[in-house]
């Protein structure tokens, strides 16, 4: 296999060539695109996207689905609000919001592994049940006065980059870190490609199920803590829409949703691709009213193409094997020929 | 003790469950009670309705359409559009009927030709299709909270006008269950579809034209998107892109508590139907009887989660019940007596 062949087989490093064209492209049109400024902008403003879509990718390995997690995210931001406007000091109710998070995921994997409902239903039922949890806790108005303690944290800067986006950087090596060397994290993957066979291999598919739910539970927990840093107020429509966001964007780096495949590197790619493409057209001088078609447009053409390569190598592979075993039988009748001559 | 088997179906079970929950209610607060405002109230969940009857077949196929709530802006803003521009008002909703028509043509193609997850393709095309849907009506000015207002009268009294005292929405509606019960249910086209559901390999070898199926599934399904788009342009009397967009979740809801399984290969018309009578008039009622709507997604939602896990479990316990029964017929057979 050439280079070339093995580069657009990989879809991470696909999606992260045609994002890199774009911004060369849009640079070129419009210069003040490629400045420092604007692109450390772009990537403050996807941090909670990546995590977010992180948490689903586990999901997604799993051969399952949250869409619960936009509400998720919005639970923890008001837990996270009501907490600190309490006067409760900022590290306990910044692990109040992860906890917060954290069941709000396990409570979809005790559905999804014991109950066996279909994850689909399962995290549309907790969505719903969710965004009116917040509404109660809040008394269905927006948390305004935030104090400034957190908003203070999306100003640390570590080299001139953000130490959000830090974090969220090690948050990613670490995670994929993990997944290649533990062994209980390739049961995500044992799970997603063959449940039945992962059982009877003695992986524990139960526990597995609700981890996965839980740690996207945990990574919207994450994410709601930079959305109160970054926004410094909780309206309540806080992660409405984000769940299809972060699976356009797990989808669109690389994870498949048919389990077993993924990184959190798509997630990382996936996530800073759509917010690219969502500042892109106001460089382009384009109204943002046309953002979603692009996003959406992007998103087909990438999984055609991926369709499209994969159809192609499964054809050649299949073409190969018919080839070596023509040459086999040829090979054979030739013996037989001589044996009988 | 034989129950009868109609007894038992999910269907009955919902009739039930409607009857159950509207005379609560009205056991709450009686003025809930009043047929004619039973009646009127319908009009609130129309939309669901028409959009829950054929993804319901879209569902049956294994497959899932989560662009409908992108559908229903899109088909309103196109409405909305052709109609500033000049045309007749029902020409422009049959315009934009086409345009739903259309954009489901372009998700079944997807769909029917590839291998990608029906999921991720519709997943692409509700951001596309509410990306053009916002396009255009920000490019005409039309995005704000207006949006195309002073629709004539003689559209408007689509959704606002009733024979005696049913409602057209409704009547549109009871039309389309009968419609789409006809399909489903008594032709070719309707018995493929829960074939393809079930093993669209199978489906292939006998000789069902898989793709052309799937293609008209999403066909219909664009197609009830966008007349749920134009009901709710007639009820809100402007068209606006983000009308529907709350529409997604709810009629997910509406098909798979009808009894729809999300993995395709059974559910009925009828049980889509009743299930979105039952949510509707649970949202209503709990507002009728002062709880507010924040409260009433937490119950909506969790009777989601309740009923079907009761219903799995419920099969459950049957499939065990069955087997029990099986292992003593067959140790009665041998005897009793030999060890197994």
């Amino acid at each position: 296999m050439t280079n070339w062949h093995r580069l657009i087989k990989n879809r991470e490093l696909l999606v992260l060539l045609i994002l890199v064209i774009l911004i060369v492209l849009v640079g070129m049109v419009n210069p003040a695109f490629l400045q420092a400024d604007t692109l450390l902008s772009i990537l403050n403003s996807s941090l909670i996207l990546i995590l977010v879509s992180i948490g689903e990718t586990f999901v997604i390995l799993t051969r399952g689905i949250d869409v619960s997690v936009g509400a998720s995210m919005g639970l923890s931001a008001v837990i996270l609000g009501v907490s600190l406007n309490a006067g409760i000091p900022l590290p306990v109710s910044i692990a109040l919001a992860l906890i917060t998070g954290t069941l709000a995921g396990l409570l979809n994997g005790v559905g999804v592994a014991f109950f066996k409902v279909p994850p689909i239903i399962m995290t549309l039922g907790t969505l719903g049940t969710y965004r009116g949890l917040m509404l109660i806790i809040t008394g269905g108005s927006w948390i305004e006065t935030i104090p400034q303690n957190i908003k203070s944290m999306a100003g640390w800067k570590v080299l001139g980059i953000s130490a959000f986006a830090w974090t969220t950087f090690l948050i990613v090596i670490a995670v994929a870190f993990l997944l290649r060397s533990i062994k209980q994290a390739r049961y995500f993957y044992a799970v997603g490609d063959n449940e039945e066979g992962a059982y009877i291999l003695g992986v524990p598919v139960r526990a597995t199920l609700l981890m996965a739910y839980a740690l996207a539970g945990l990574f919207a927990g994450i994410a709601s803590v930079i959305f109160v840093a970054q926004i410094g107020f909780v309206p309540m429509q806080t992660g409405n829409g984000l769940e299809l966001r972060a699976i356009a964007a797990s989808v669109l780096g690389g994870v498949n949703l048919a389990g077993g495949v993924g990184t959190p590197f798509s997630a990382l790619v996936g996530g800073f691709f759509l917010t690219v493409i969502d500042s892109i057209l106001v460089f382009l001088k384009v109204p943002a009213f046309w953002n979603n078609a692009i996003a959406g447009l992007i998103l087909l053409i990438v999984v055609l193409i991926d369709y499209r390569i994969r159809v192609g190598i499964d054809t050649r592979q299949r073409r190969a094997r018919a080839q070596v075993r023509a040459q086999k039988m040829q090979a054979a009748h030739a013996s037989l020929a001589k044996e009988e001559a | 003790m034989k129950v009868p088997r109609i007894l038992k179906s999910w269907e009955t079970f919902l009739v039930f469950l409607l009857v159950g929950v509207v005379l609560a209610f009205g056991a709450v607060n009686p003025s809930f009670l009043n047929l004619d405002n039973l009646l009127y109230s319908t009009s609130d969940f129309a939309h669901i309705m028409l959009a829950a009857l054929p993804l319901t077949l879209v569902i049956i196929t294994a497959g899932i359409d989560i662009s409908i709530s992108a559908v229903m802006g899109l088909s309103a803003v196109v409405l909305g559009v052709t109609w500033q521009g000049g045309a007749n008002i029902f020409v422009a909703m049959g315009i934009a009927l086409l345009v739903g028509i259309a954009a489901g043509a372009i998700n079944g193609l997807l769909v029917a030709n590839t291998d990608v997850n029906p999921l991720v393709i519709t997943l692409g095309t509700l951001f596309l299709y509410s990306g053009i849907a916002t396009g255009i009506a920000g490019s005409l000015g039309a995005s704000g909270y207006e949006g195309i207002s002073g629709l004539p009268r003689s559209f408007t009294r689509l959704a606002h006008g009733s024979v005696g005292p049913v409602p057209y929405p409704f009547i549109i509606i009871l039309v389309l269950v009968g419609v789409y019960s006809v399909l489903l249910h008594m032709t070719r086209f309707g018995r493929s579809l829960y074939l393809i559901g079930v093993n669209p390999d199978a489906a292939r070898f006998s000789g069902i034209p898989v793709k052309r199926v799937i293609v008209i599934a999403y066909m219909l399904s664009g197609l009830g998107s966008a007349l749920a788009g134009a009901m709710l342009t007639a009820y809100f009397t402007s068209a606006r892109s983000d009308l529907g967009s709350e529409a997604l979740l709810p009629t997910i809801t509406a098909v798979v508590l009808g009894g729809t399984d999300i993995l395709g290969g059974s559910g009925t018309i009828v049980g889509t139907f009743l299930a979105s009578m039952v949510l509707g008039y649970l949202k209503q009622g709990l507002l009728a009887v002062g709880v507010t709507n924040d409260v009433s997604q937490v119950v909506i939602g969790s009777l989601l989660i309740i009923v079907v896990a009761a219903k799995l479990l419920a099969g459950e316990m049957n499939r065990k019940r069955l087997n029990r029964r099986a292992l003593q017929a067959r140790d009665s057979v041998k005897g009793g007596g030999v060890p197994s």
